[in-house]
């Protein structure tokens, strides 16, 4: 089962109208995501979509805006259900091993939940995760992006979702974590972030004689 | 990023941009910790710093200021450099951090800024003082902000020359990347 209490995701739930359309999603993973991989629409996210620039507290309490956040760099940012889910806690694993690679590759992590600061923290230092964890208590940007799990009245948590963007916050790829084998595996992660790394690096071709 | 240096000098300090009286925690004073923003080193003992932490309107704060010992230097990608920036990261955040550097390749040296009521104790347990000699001192009001956490998990720099955390390459090329 996908959640506690949880009912089956409807078929081809990917397919939700968002604030592009149908249609238009569609056409986007057409377009931009030729091979599929990463191109689910999950609440109002979707491939060629943008992330509004919504500001959170990070797990010190500090209020932190996302395009400062990420910078000028690509960005894996993790929507995830809260600390108790073991789903969560799995695929936390496999962000630390992205982190082995991303401490070197000019590349940053940004998790949320609607965990409060002090969890947050807890769970961070738990973890051993060096990247930043915002808190969105009051579901105001989990409202904004359609993103509430309603299978789960008990937390009201986000529901899992995975983009990777680029400084524009524009979205590269989309990932539907409802059901755990949505997720990205590690090395689509890699690819997402070599993708964007290719065409934000004007020297990425290495400089030879 | 533009040239910004940091020095703790005994005497006068002519033309800095920012600088405030330091004294240790029981109150003795050691001199005047002095910013430039320029790109000649204004003194000899100067070391580059992440110059968002420059504040001339910053509050008083306390420090742990470590510095390589004379004629010692560290390469700035030394396995216990590396690590000392990992455990910045993991740790509850402090006001600001830098790595303080003279050339592009070598490490010599941190400053790390509380504020807090609790942050003694904190400051003792600056990651960088493991690798060289660390001072806790108390700084007037006049030159170091804060500065918000890196985002993470980076732990290189952006551009050989830049004192880590500056976090973003400063021009559209990432030259000296990888």
């Amino acid at each position: 089962m996908p959640e506690r209490g949880a009912t089956m995701p409807e078929r081809g739930a990917t397919m939700r109208e968002g604030p592009l359309g149908g249609d238009a999603m569609i056409g986007a993973r057409t377009r931009l995501v030729p091979d599929g991989r990463g191109a689910d629409t999950v609440g109002v996210l979707a491939v060629g979509g943008q992330l509004p620039d919504f500001e959170l507290l990070d797990h010190a309490g500090n209020r932190r805006q996302l395009s400062q956040l990420v910078g000028g760099d690509p960005t894996v940012v993790q929507f995830y259900r809260g600390w108790w889910c073991p789903k969560e806690q799995t695929f936390f694993r496999r962000l630390l091993a992205l982190q082995d690679d991303a401490e070197v590759a000019y590349s940053r992590i940004l998790s949320v939940s609607v965990d409060t600061p002090e969890v947050n923290a807890a769970f961070r230092a738990g973890l051993g995760a060096r990247w930043t964890f915002l808190s969105d208590p009051d579901r105001e940007v989990q409202t904004q992006l359609r993103l509430r799990e309603t299978t789960d009245t008990l937390h009201d948590p986000y529901v899992p979702a995975i983009v990777v963007i680029d400084p524009e916050l524009r979205i590269h790829t989309a990932y539907n974590g409802y059901w755990y084998w949505g997720r990205p595996a590690h090395e689509e992660l890699v690819i997402d972030l070599r993708e964007l790394s290719r065409a934000l690096r004007p020297d990425w071709e290495a400089p030879t004689p | 990023m533009s040239r910004c240096w940091l020095a703790l000098v005994e005497g006068p300090v002519e033309g800095a941009d920012a600088s405030a009286r330091a004294s240790t925690l029981d109150g003795q004073e050691v001199g005047t910790l002095a910013a430039w923003r320029q790109q000649a080193k204004p003194v000899r003992n100067a070391l580059r710093v992440d110059e968002r932490m420059i504040d001339s309107e910053g509050p008083p704060a306390r420090i742990s200021l470590v510095l390589a010992p004379p004629g010692v230097r560290l390469p700035f990608d030394d396995l216990a450099v590396q690590h000392a920036r990992r455990l910045v990261l993991s740790r509850p955040q402090f006001d600001a951090v830098s790595t303080l550097l003279r050339d592009d390749s070598h490490f010599e040296g941190a400053i790390t800024v509380e504020r807090s009521p609790a942050d003694k104790q904190r400051l003792r347990e600056d990651p960088f003082a493991r690798i060289f000699p660390g001072r806790l001192l108390a700084l007037d009001a006049g030159i170091l902000g804060s500065l918000g956490a890196s985002t993470g998990p980076t732990i290189e720099r952006y551009g050989s020359g830049n004192p880590w955390p500056w976090d973003r390459f400063s021009c559209s090329a990432s030259r000296g990347a990888r």
